[in-house]
């Protein structure tokens, strides 16, 4: 018996773009389908990724990582990359209250019942404790601390982390792993799109020196302006530009900071926000502004806001929207060529993510895969625009000053986010829809963050007796502080993870 | 505390109303919320043998009920799934389980490893067969599921009860909890000039009863929601044309089945729910295209045993309220739809409802009606409606059985977009949408839709990373597990006996 796969529709796939997603699509595509004879062929584009960029990656690039088989410390010491357990979120005044978007749950079950509402209850009683300060992962964060779950914190709650991973070294790692495991490549300045003469579907690519690289399935990682999926199939864009303030982002790096914090620092300023990613080897700086601001105040505003020496600063304009269909014809796009976020938040990897996972189990089998387009179009808008609703509360949701901010407040919502914000500040139940990115944890983190206070809470909490919940919140900050006591250092656990016993 | 209780008055005494009482009765602080049930003796409840579905059993755990003493009052037995008979095609046959087939390898599904066994020529097992469930049902055997097994052998199990018998033991159990239950019937409401909001009921003795939050449980007439709040009423007869039932109990027959079993018939389907003591039956109909006489005899005719009472005529209607909650009211139970009895989703619905009504119920601060808080219970319920409308429909499609008047007319019918995408995929490569919310599951999706006779065209090539030679060996490894979990469990009669049998209140069973 041999695994003939001979009957694979689609013996030919060409992934197109640049850059870390064009890596990542192809390590993901190799290793799900390379064993039913699919043959995966890179055509690379010149990288737009430089020292200064870095990707801010949410917890769910872990697994995926897992599913590729990476090693994690090898891809931390190779990427010089760092941990991270969530944002801090504050303005340079301090006028607007801070909060911690942390990875991970918040309190323990109290008398069998959610945590949030004996909260909400215990707060209307009169208790005086913030939210995120029954945050284990966060209480570690700002300790400094990796936080390396136990049997016991596993039984407390839930708590995950992300990377700060350099975007340049990362794609190259990823490159290197695609190699290895069999994905042809093809390097080129130039691109032109050759179409099928009978129908209108891709047929191939023509690169510089009039080479042709010829498939059945295409894949454009190409960036936001998506060269097949747009520039050929023509596509149309839904522009979100009027959902959010920013349109510019700076990128930046600075020396590495001393005691490795484990988190990004979102500092909001007058005329936008900028994050401290800190990585091993330097740190990390963007600043996302509008172009009423000109650059050179958007350079200067942006040095007064991280308090570091800036180098390799870059500007670049930044419009978020979604191509209307990420699959159309033969051809699906993934990445910035199917949506473009705004910065916060760190969604540009998890647009990556999304788009493959979903299409591993919708890739054509036949010729016929009208079923399959239309469900991953489907559960790409819903996710796209879930993510997108979540970056939109940020910003309507605000509190600072400065007109960047206020014109923030301002901008349209969606009715399924004001929905959300509603029945949170009703109940302080999240609403949680099909193809959610963000976790109900993050949701709360964001919500309370911003000041949205539930009004009640779900009467299921009435009956555990005061005293209990009196007692079970004092023991939940006992927990914490012991707990965080046995962590080591961000700086520690790095060295643990590179070290070869850990593999 | 502060704020005077808020008062819940649940008018109707059945399923719906008793078990929405004791939800509240369990959850709710007495010095918070204050309950009334009002029902009246005269007015009878639809009650007839019930199927359930295994949330039932996350309902039970709530209220903290024994589980062998509910199953005694209740004359219940288990159930693992359902039998569906002649659907595809007189004489073929296959069981809906509570639980899936086979397991994840690789974290491809299943039925790709086993399209790719048959496809590839290594002559798999039928499908069914990976199923601990199904072979359980085919031994008529039962044994209790142990959470820590694998996937594989995992299933889970509902239950079949009397319906009326459970509503009795709820109302016993509520009252003990300080439910107070009023006899009267509801002859006016009064509505709040300004706001629209129920402000007091008044009954027939004259006696006028003021609330603050009403659940209308009152079954078909919705007196709160539909005749006097006026919320709409969505009809679904185009889509579920059948509108009657006969229910009928006979005496328990030797085949003591731990599943229901439904039987299609030219113009409607037959249930077969077996309790301790006797076994319920009903033909559910489509009155366009049988006489109810011809009904009565076709269900007489298909009993397997002495019928013990008149058969009863149920009349009812595919559809829902387009608001289930609306200003201060919320319909719980048929009062707010009803969607016919195929998957035994009846008192899922009314349970699902309760809970979220539960979490999203006023508090006694606000008082008032807060429609941030009804908008969401109103989408939740829609989104439980349509999907478990589509399941259903399926049954009435997915089938060979042509030149039936009942049959070619849903057939000939558009499907709902969402179920007729749903088909295609499922037709392309064997792919069944994933969802968060709402019922019901992948793994009944697959059990229905292979089971009536639908074949996918390819598997998902995702399944060919195990060498042929690997996957026809770990499916024989597989079979023999699964066969060998369900071939040592028990007779389900003597596991009924046994743990909650009348005259044995004995619970060893669930000790070992």
């Amino acid at each position: 018996m041999n695994n003939a796969a001979s009957d694979l529709a689609i013996q030919n796939l060409v992934i197109v773009g640049r850059d870390a997603p064009v890596w990542l699509a192809a390590c993901v595509m190799q290793s799900a389908l390379g064993p039913a004879g699919l043959h995966v062929t890179v055509v690379e584009l010149p990288g737009v990724m430089g020292p200064a960029d870095t990707y801010a990656t949410l917890p769910a690039l872990e697994p995926l990582h897992a599913r590729l088989r990476i090693d994690e410390s090898r891809l931390m010491a190779a990427t010089c990359g760092a941990f991270t357990l969530g944002k801090h979120f504050h303005d340079t005044t301090g006028r607007t209250a801070a909060f911690f978007h942390a990875y991970g749950s918040t309190g323990a079950r109290i008398d069998n019942t959610e945590f949030l509402p004996n909260w909400i209850k215990a707060r209307h009683y009169g208790l005086q404790v913030a939210f995120e300060d029954f945050s284990l992962t966060a209480a570690a964060a700002r300790h400094g601390r990796m936080l390396v779950p136990d049997a016991e914190i596993e039984r407390h709650g839930f708590t995950d982390y992300g990377y700060h991973l350099p975007a340049f070294p990362y794609g190259a790692w990823l490159k290197q792993l695609a190699l290895r495991r069999g994905v042809s490549m093809h390097e080129t300045q130039a691109l032109g799109v050759l179409m099928k003469a009978d129908t209108l579907d891709i047929a191939g690519v023509e690169l510089d020196g009039g080479r042709r690289v010829m498939g059945d399935f295409f894949i454009d990682a190409t960036g936001d302006g998506a060269a097949l999926l747009a520039g050929k199939l023509g596509v149309q864009r839904e522009s979100w530009r009027g959902s959010f303030p920013a349109d510019r982002v700076l990128v930046a790096h600075a020396p590495p900071i001393p005691s490795l914090p484990v988190y990004a620092d979102v500092r909001a300023g007058e005329t936008g926000w900028l994050a401290v990613h800190p990585n091993q080897a330097c740190t990390h700086v963007i600043h996302a502004f509008s172009s009423e601001t000109s650059e050179h105040s958007a350079v200067v505003n942006a040095e007064r806001l991280a308090r570091l020496a800036l180098s390799g600063t870059e500007i670049r304009v930044r419009d978020p929207g979604r191509r209307v269909f990420a699959w159309e014809r033969n051809c699906v796009a993934i990445g910035e060529a199917a949506c473009v976020f705004d910065p916060i938040h760190g969604a540009d990897l998890q647009a990556v993510q999304l788009g493959l996972v979903h299409l591993l189990p919708l890739f054509p089998v036949d010729a016929d895969y009208a079923a399959e387009r239309n469900e991953y179009n489907k559960n790409l808008q819903a996710a796209f625009e879930r993510i997108r609703d979540f970056q939109s509360a940020h910003y309507v949701l605000n509190r600072y000053d400065g007109a960047f901010w206020e014109r923030a407040r301002l901008t349209p919502v969606s009715r399924d986010l004001l929905r959300k914000i509603g029945v949170f500040r009703a109940r302080g139940d999240v609403v949680h829809y099909e193809d959610e990115s963000f976790s109900i944890d993050d949701w709360r983190a964001l919500l309370l963050g911003h000041g949205v206070m539930p009004e009640t809470w779900d009467p299921a909490v009435d009956r555990t007796p005061p005293d209990l919940l009196k007692e079970e919140l004092r023991r939940i900050l006992g927990f914490i502080r012991r707990k965080v006591e046995e962590q080591r250092s961000h700086a520690q656990y790095l060295q643990g993870a590179r070290s070869p016993l850990q593999m | 505390m502060a704020h005077s209780p808020l008062h819940i008055v649940i008018v109707g005494g059945g399923s719906a109303g008793w078990m929405c009482a004791a939800a509240c009765a369990q959850v709710l602080h007495p010095q918070r919320y204050r309950l009334t049930l009002i029902e009246s003796d005269d007015i009878g409840t639809v009650g007839v043998g019930e199927a359930t579905l295994p949330a039932l059993r996350d309902f039970n755990t709530l209220l903290r009920i024994d589980e062998a003493q509910f199953m005694r009052e209740t004359q219940a037995t288990f159930k693992l799934g359902i039998e569906f008979r002649n659907w595809d095609w007189p004489g073929e046959h296959y069981v809906h389980p509570f639980g899936s087939f086979g397991q994840l390898w690789g974290g491809v599904e299943f039925q790709h490893h086993w399209l790719r066994a048959r496809r590839r020529g290594l002559n798999p097992a039928p499908l069914e067969e990976f199923s601990c469930a199904v072979r359980a049902c085919r031994r008529n055997a039962f044994e209790f599921p142990d959470p820590k097994t694998p996937r594989s052998t995992f299933y889970g199990y509902a239950y079949h009860f009397d319906a009326g018998l459970y509503a009795q033991f709820l109302r016993g159990w509520s009252r003990a909890r300080g439910v107070k239950r009023i006899e009267g019937q509801v002859v006016d409401v009064a509505l709040d000039g300004e706001s629209g909001d129920i402000t007091s009921l008044t009954l027939k003795s004259g006696q006028k009863l003021d609330g603050d939050f009403f659940v209308d449980a009152s079954g078909f007439r919705s007196i709160l929601l539909g005749d006097k709040l006026g919320s709409p009423w969505e009809d679904w007869t185009h889509f579920l044309p059948c509108d009657r039932a006969w229910a009928v109990p006979c005496e328990r027959s030797a085949d003591f089945t731990p599943f229901t079993r439904s039987i299609a018939q030219p113009a409607g389907w037959i249930w077969r729910i077996p309790l301790q003591h006797r076994t319920g039956n009903g033909h559910v109909f489509a009155s366009r295209f049988v006489s109810e006489d011809q009904a009565r005899a076709t269900l007489l005719g298909q009993l397997d045993g002495r019928a013990i009472a008149e058969p009863k005529l149920l009349r009812f209607r595919a559809g829902r309220r387009a608001v289930a909650w609306k200003r201060n009211c919320v319909g719980i139970g048929l009062a707010s739809g009803f969607l016919e009895p195929l998957e035994s989703t009846s008192l899922f619905l009314i349970q699902q409802g309760i809970q979220d009504m539960l979490r999203l119920l006023p508090a006694p601060e606000t008082g008032g009606v807060d429609e941030r808080l009804s908008d969401e219970f109103n989408r939740l319920s829609d989104a439980l409606y349509e999907r478990i409308r589509d399941f259903l429909i399926l049954h009435y499609v997915a089938n060979r059985r042509h030149g039936e008047p009942l049959w070619d007319h849903v057939r000939s019918y558009p499907l709902p977009e969402s179920l007729a995408h749903k088909l295609q995929l499922f037709a392309s490569r064997g792919h069944v949408p994933y969802f968060k919310d709402g019922f019901f599951s992948r793994d009944s999706w697959l059990a229905v839709l292979f089971g009536q006779g639908l074949a996918p065209r390819a598997y998902d090539p995702l399944a060919d990373f195990i060498p042929l030679a690997e996957l026809d060996a770990k499916l024989r490894v597989l079979h023999a597990s699964v066969a060998t979990h369900a071939g040592n469990m028990p007779a389900h009669a003597d596991v009924v006996t046994r743990y909650c049998g009348e005259s044995e209140p004995a619970r060893q069973v669930a000790m070992t």
